[in-house]
């Protein structure tokens, strides 16, 4: 009889690790994408295994910075050595001006959404 | 990132070590994953070779590719494999193509599929949705020839109808078009730029149902978010080859 192997997808590693994770400190790099638009910047990050209440978003001039507490520990084996990860965490500048009171954030499966609105700045200009 | 598409031309490959298997079923039929959006292929096609418990018969090298191995309970294992089981036969790539790639990768599999008389090929990949709050993603298809319309229609694929292809799958679809071997893509809605394992979910069970057989999806169900923070590497690395562009062929100075 054989034993069945639980499913893991059998592909070879990234050659290029470029997330980054902190392995000290147990602190996984989220995937984010960032699109702009004419009024605002769509910023996202993928969350998985993260609830809502666990998520601490911060903003600091134009850096902002998301920490989020993982709801169990995750583990991956890396060449031979078992590594544990327990938050993800991750700070990113927008570029341009921002208005600070008018960000708003969601979070549906494990995808947190951030919209940041931008400042207009400037005068209309009348055409003759 | 649309259904993506890259415009990738392809130089050179070279296939070997495929061997040609005996098959004692008329229509063998090939399938097809590699890295593009959502990373929907490789969670499909990976989840059936794990279930079917396809054996692997080979791999496809590609010349330009840098020459990478890896190394698995002793096992090496060549990033481009081909697996098979019957009449099914699979390849699978965990490298992602950049312009200079997708179109050889794509000759060098035409000449497998002429090798071992595959009558036809399904490829899996993923479509970005407007909605992906949605709870359960829709699968498309996408016909090169009109003789696989019966498919679409008896196992209730919504055709693609509109829309734009770029990149890998353009690529790739914009060779087998040409060729007497007629391609379904099944296009899984999926979030773009990050690893959608539950969006393979619904091209698993299509793919299960084209190809009669039983496969259970709950391994996979339970290990999606695994999966996300697990492939975040080569979800960039796709992202990262979908963007890279050709470096421009320096004219000889004569022609300057």
């Amino acid at each position: 009889m054989s034993i069945k192997k639980d499913f893991e997808i059998q592909t070879v590693p990234s050659m290029i690790e470029s997330l980054f994770d902190d392995i000290e400190h147990g602190i996984l790099s989220p995937l984010l994408h960032l699109k702009e638009f004419d009024s605002h910047w769509m910023l996202e990050f993928d969350l998985p295994l993260v609830n809502k209440k666990d998520i601490k978003i911060t903003f600091d001039g134009n850096v902002l910075n998301i920490e989020a507490k993982l709801q169990k520990k995750y583990s991956e084996e890396k060449h031979g050595k078992t590594m544990t990860f327990q938050y993800f965490k991750k700070s990113i500048s927008i570029p341009g001006e921002i208005d600070n009171e008018k960000i708003t954030a969601k979070f549906q499966k494990g995808r947190l959404v951030i919209k940041i609105l931008k400042k207009i700045i400037g005068k209309s200009i009348k055409i003759s | 990132m649309g259904i993506y598409v890259f415009l990738l031309t392809v130089n050179h490959l070279k296939s070997r070590d495929v061997k040609r298997a005996k098959s004692d079923i008329q229509e063998n039929t090939l399938l097809l994953g590699f890295p593009s959006n959502g990373l929907v292929g490789i969670f499909s096609i990976s989840y059936l070779i794990h279930h079917l418990n396809m054996k692997q018969i080979g791999e496809i090298k590609v010349d330009n590719l840098p020459p990478t191995l890896f190394v698995e309970d002793g096992e090496i294992l060549a990033p481009i494999r081909v697996y098979s089981k019957k009449d099914i036969f699979v390849i699978i790539s965990d490298i992602p193509f950049n312009q200079n790639l997708a179109e050889e990768f794509a000759l060098e599999v035409y000449k497998f599929c002429k090798k071992n008389t595959i009558k036809k090929i399904l490829i899996i990949s993923g479509m970005e949705t407007a909605n992906q709050q949605e709870k359960s993603p829709k699968i498309y298809g996408l016909i090169t020839h009109s003789i696989l319309d019966n498919l679409l229609y008896s196992n209730e694929i919504p055709k693609f109808l509109n829309g734009s292809i770029f990149g890998t799958d353009a690529s790739i679809i914009s060779i087998f078009r040409k060729t007497k071997i007629p391609t379904l893509m099944l296009y899984a809605e999926c979030h773009p730029f990050f690893p959608d394992p539950e969006a393979s979910i619904g091209a698993i069970a299509t793919l299960a149902k084209i190809l009669k057989v039983s496969v259970n999806t709950t391994d996979i169900q339970n290990k999606i978010d695994k999966l996300r923070i697990q492939y975040r590497s080569l979800m960039e690395d796709t992202i990262r080859a979908a963007q890279q562009k050709e470096k421009p062929v320096k004219a000889p100075q004569i022609y300057r």
